[in-house]
């Protein structure tokens, strides 16, 4: 579900002038039919910050450029998507999934990316894996003390859950150990759906 | 809870809510991996967040082959020149020369399918 969108809109319009010319300043690929701009880039606020870590603090960087790396990452997206792709349909699979993106990078030259990749990939899904063993069992534990206790047990518990993981994303090298005690919420559903209060809840194991 | 507003792109992903500076919008890296061809229908939930890693890695590569040009012109600010001239010399980059060489740009993505 592209719930999402909503937030990015009015989070990140895209800073090329004006959000409503979308085509003002790039001319729009003739078979898009949604031409916003924002929607076919990352936040230059993202790209700039990440841009910033690798040049020294009195480096300064101007705005073309950033739009320029922003542009170049879309690009890079669409060109490693595109080798998965072709390699999902000759083996007849439907989904693109993180190993195909791997082996794209790989083929078509970036195999140094490889390696944090790799690792930052299996334990995403090691954590995966431990919140599949939680499955329905604790879920329906979860579920009855949830009936039976006060409402508050679930905001703070959630916040934590909130606010501790994602050490994972942050650093490629620093990452979580798996003997948490809870899992992350990294889930193939909070990803596209917009439930994942309860799911982040039901795994979290605090109860 | 969940954080709204700025970093809810961040976010929409579902990862929970501490704003590290070098996450990458989940959803919008899905909605441009989908713009990538006809092809593109379904995608892995770790799909995303491999690219959010690989990006970031992307970005950095580029950036720092664009600041050593900057560097050999004796100048403080990264200019959209400097980044041009860093993917006119690496190879690697050679799918992005179309894309800094002209100035209306149109992202023939088609061809990546």
């Amino acid at each position: 579900m592209e719930d999402e969108i909503s937030h990015e809109n009015s989070a990140h319009g895209h800073n090329k002038g004006s959000p409503e010319s979308p085509c003002a300043k790039i001319s729009c690929n003739g078979n898009n039919n949604n031409n916003k701009e924002q929607d076919r880039f990352l936040p230059i606020a993202n790209v700039g910050r990440i841009m910033k870590k690798v040049i020294p603090s009195n480096g300064k960087i101007s705005k073309d450029a950033k739009e320029t790396v922003q542009e170049c990452v879309s690009e890079f997206i669409s060109f490693v998507t595109g080798e998965a792709s072709d390699k999902c349909q000759r083996e007849k699979r439907k989904t693109i999934n993180g190993d195909d993106i791997i082996w794209a990078i790989t083929t078509l030259g970036f195999e140094e990316y490889v390696g944090p990749l790799k690792l930052y990939l299996s334990k995403y899904r090691e954590i995966e894996g431990e919140k599949l063993n939680i499955p329905k069992q604790q879920r329906s534990e979860q579920k009855q003390q949830q009936q039976q206790s006060k409402h508050e047990q679930n905001i703070p518990n959630f916040n934590s859950n909130v606010y501790s993981p994602p050490n994972l994303l942050s650093r490629h090298t620093s990452f979580v150990p798996s003997d948490q005690p809870f899992s992350l919420p990294f889930s193939s559903n909070n990803i596209q759906k917009q439930l994942q209060q309860q799911d982040q809840v039901d795994s979290v194991g605090y109860w | 809870m969940r954080q709204a507003g700025t970093y809810s792109g961040i976010l929409s992903g579902g990862i929970s809510g501490k704003t590290g500076p070098h996450l990458l919008p989940l959803a919008r890296i899905k909605k441009i991996m989908k713009k990538s061809g006809e092809a593109v229908k379904m995608i892995s939930g770790e799909s995303p967040i491999v690219f959010s890693k690989a990006c970031e890695l992307f970005i950095k590569e580029l950036t720092q082959r664009s600041w050593m040009v900057t560097m050999q012109s004796k100048r403080r600010t990264l200019n959209k020149e400097d980044v041009a001239s860093a993917v006119m010399a690496t190879d690697l980059f050679d799918f992005l020369v179309n894309l800094v060489s002209e100035s209306p740009l149109e992202m023939d993505t088609s061809k990546y399918s």
